[in-house]
């Protein structure tokens, strides 16, 4: 029998209906991800990816099923804002940095929750992870003076503030060229094997499945393949 | 970047929006202040006199609206003054009236005329002795019937006349005399003639408005002294036997009733309660407004783990901050403004410029409690937002 202890992140069995309509967004999804592994998720549109996304990382709460880390039932935990803070870091598609804000103000937002207390300790850190993104030389530059690479690196840079063992990402190169895509998918491998992070990627795009250690496809709110890359077609699971 | 500087930052997000309703603001905090500041300055003005002039007992009638309508028989004054545990007496008939501003060009010209505050005063009035004669000399006894008067320094200077001129009150030429100051500015911006000579003027014949004394104080309770002489005069009497309905009154008590200044106190209330609301709903609707634009934004804060009560900090904070800095420009506008107007003639020497701190701290108290009114339904809202559907909202 699985163990949610053996995951970093364990959903068992969630459900999840939205109260507009009858669609099932998820209908008994269980998942686990292991610390360091990189998980793809796919699928067409509207088959349930991004409301995983949202559950696993305690935005949305499931109707049914349960949720760990570590181990722990995150239905128990009262601080969810505090562990999404602490635990998970977030790279949206669109990036939504803060416009007033420069690159390295925009790393530090995540650390008001953070353990950092001092104010140069919270922008010597924003500084280091700047530098580990490639952006070190633009740190003083607003987000509309950066390209959309260079925005979705400082968006990463931001997810790491708290140095979280987990990063969530919905499309996170669905707003970028190739080239600035391969740059961010590069940056995923080296965090994934530098800082032993694990990454759940939803994405429609073959190259960033195609980099993950595990992907799993998603149809009418349910997995219906969880493989090694070359091999997802080839185990899909049935019901 | 400190959780203060993020949110500085966020009010320059919308430059224009932050001006305007910082202008706003200002305006409703300056004005509040400058007339908090006035009606504070109303009564200072007058404490400060009587604490100078060691004033024990103010005494008016009994029932009057305000000073200028109380009557007090003139006999009264000089029958109290002769009680031996009355040390000195200073009766005045203070009058508020017309100063034509300039002399009638032909039979049909009215010329202007601004308001002025009529001192007259007995020639023995402890009041002369603490003024500072800037030019001139002090009216004297032997000036009774030749309609002589001293001016304020304000006053001298708002209507550009010295020794040797006159001015026209009430249709009377009065030949100035001397220029003086004290530390009343309604004294300092008015007028002061013989009360003989203005009785006379204004057909209230053996009538002052209100008595000052200074309590003779020889035991070691000097209150119980000035009780048993604020208790004599109440029990006078006429020649019927009935009460004259004096009310003796300690300078803070004669303050705290004084019509006039509750009056003006009253009006610098209603018009802060206006501004207030005027403030109120202006930073509501920036503030809502802001959280609306930025719904987004605080979707992505509530996602990467901000609680709703940092998220409440947020917009309060922002709310907070422009309130702050309303109350610097509001404070600053009302101190100028006070300033402004006691350089116009008309007002001039009803102002005195300036605003007390404590009017300023209050004014910004004030300012803050705009922006946590106003602040707080708006904050409200952004800390219920769902992360995901705040990232959904477009």
């Amino acid at each position: 029998m699985t163990d949610p202890i053996d995951f970093l992140l364990y959903a068992d069995a969630v459900a999840k209906r939205y109260p507009d309509g009858d669609v099932r967004a998820l209908n008994g999804v269980t998942l686990g991800v292991r610390p360091g592994e990189y998980v793809a998720i796919t699928g067409p549109s509207g088959c349930g990816k991004s409301t995983l996304l949202n559950v696993l990382g305690v935005l949305d709460l499931p109707d049914a099923g349960e949720v760990y880390f570590k181990g722990e039932p995150l239905s128990k935990c009262r601080a969810l804002d505090t562990f999404r803070a602490r635990q998970i870091g977030f790279v949206f598609q669109s990036f939504f940095l803060m416009p007033t804000l420069t690159a390295r103000e925009n790393v530090q937002v995540p650390m008001f929750e953070g353990p950092l207390s001092g104010r140069a300790e919270r922008a010597k850190k924003a500084n280091d992870l700047l530098e580990l993104v490639g952006m070190g030389h633009r740190a003083g530059h607003r987000p509309k003076q950066l390209s959309v690479g260079e925005r979705q690196r400082v968006a990463l840079a931001r997810a790491l503030a708290n140095d979280p063992p987990l990063l969530l990402a919905d499309e996170p190169t669905g707003n970028l060229d190739s080239a600035n895509a391969a740059k961010v998918l590069d940056l995923f491998s080296q965090l994934q094997k530098a800082r032993g992070l694990a990454l759940i990627v939803v994405t429609h795009s073959d190259e960033v499945a195609a980099r993950a250690d595990r992907v799993i496809r998603m149809r009418d709110g349910q997995i219906v393949a969880d493989a090694a890359p070359a091999t997802t077609t080839a185990r899909t699971i049935s019901g | 970047m400190t959780f203060v500087a993020f949110i500085f930052k966020n009010l320059t997000q919308r430059p224009i929006r932050t001006a305007l309703t910082v202008l706003g603001l200002s305006v409703a905090v300056g004005s509040m202040v400058a007339l908090m500041g006035i009606a504070k300055s109303f009564r200072a003005a007058q404490a400060a006199s009587f604490e100078e002039r060691a004033v024990d007992l103010v005494t008016l009638r009994g029932g009057d609206a305000i000073q200028l309508t109380s009557e007090v028989p003139e006999w009264v004054v000089h029958e109290v003054g002769k009680w031996p545990e009355v040390k000195a007496i200073d009766a005045a008939l203070v009058d508020m009236t017309e100063m034509q501003i300039r002399e009638p060009r032909n039979a049909d010209d009215v010329p202007p005329s601004k308001p002025v505050i009529v001192q007259a005063w007995l020639p023995v009035n402890f009041g002369f002795g603490d003024m500072d004669v800037l030019e001139g000399r002090k009216l004297e006894a032997k000036d009774e019937g030749k309609y002589y008067t001293m001016i304020g320094n304000e006053f001298a200077k708002s209507v550009n006349k010295k020794v040797g001129d006159t001015v026209t009150i009430s249709q009377k030429k009065f030949e100035v005399v001397g220029v003086f100051r004290t530390s009343n500015f309604t004294e300092r911006g008015g007028v002061l003639t013989l009360l003989k000579d203005y009785q006379e003027l204004s057909g209230r014949k053996g009538v002052v408005t209100g008595f000052s004394i200074r309590v003779n104080k020889t035991t070691s309770d000097p209150d119980a002294e000035v009780e048993a002489v604020r208790q004599r005069i109440m029990a006078l009497t006429n020649d019927k036997g009935d009460s004259l309905r004096l009310t003796p009154q300690r300078p803070d008590q004669y303050l705290d009733n004084a019509s006039h200044l509750k009056i003006t106190a009253a009006m610098a209330w209603m018009v802060s309660a206006i501004a207030m609301l005027i403030g109120v709903i202006s930073m509501l609707n920036t503030m809502a407004m802001s959280v609306l634009e930025r719904t987004q934004e605080i979707g992505i804060l509530r996602a990467i783990g901000w609680p709703r009560l940092r998220v409440v900090q947020m917009v309060i904070g922002e709310a907070l901050l422009l309130a702050l800095v309303a109350a610097v420009f509001g404070g600053a506008g009302a101190v100028a403004a006070t300033h402004l107007m006691s350089l116009f003639p008309q007002v001039s020497t009803l102002i005195e410029p300036g605003i007390a701190p404590s009017v300023i701290l209050y004014g910004t108290g004030f300012a803050l409690l705009i922006g946590l009114l106003g602040g707080a339904w708006p904050a409200y809202r952004a800390s219920r937002l769902l992360p995901t559907e705040a990232l959904r909202h477009d």
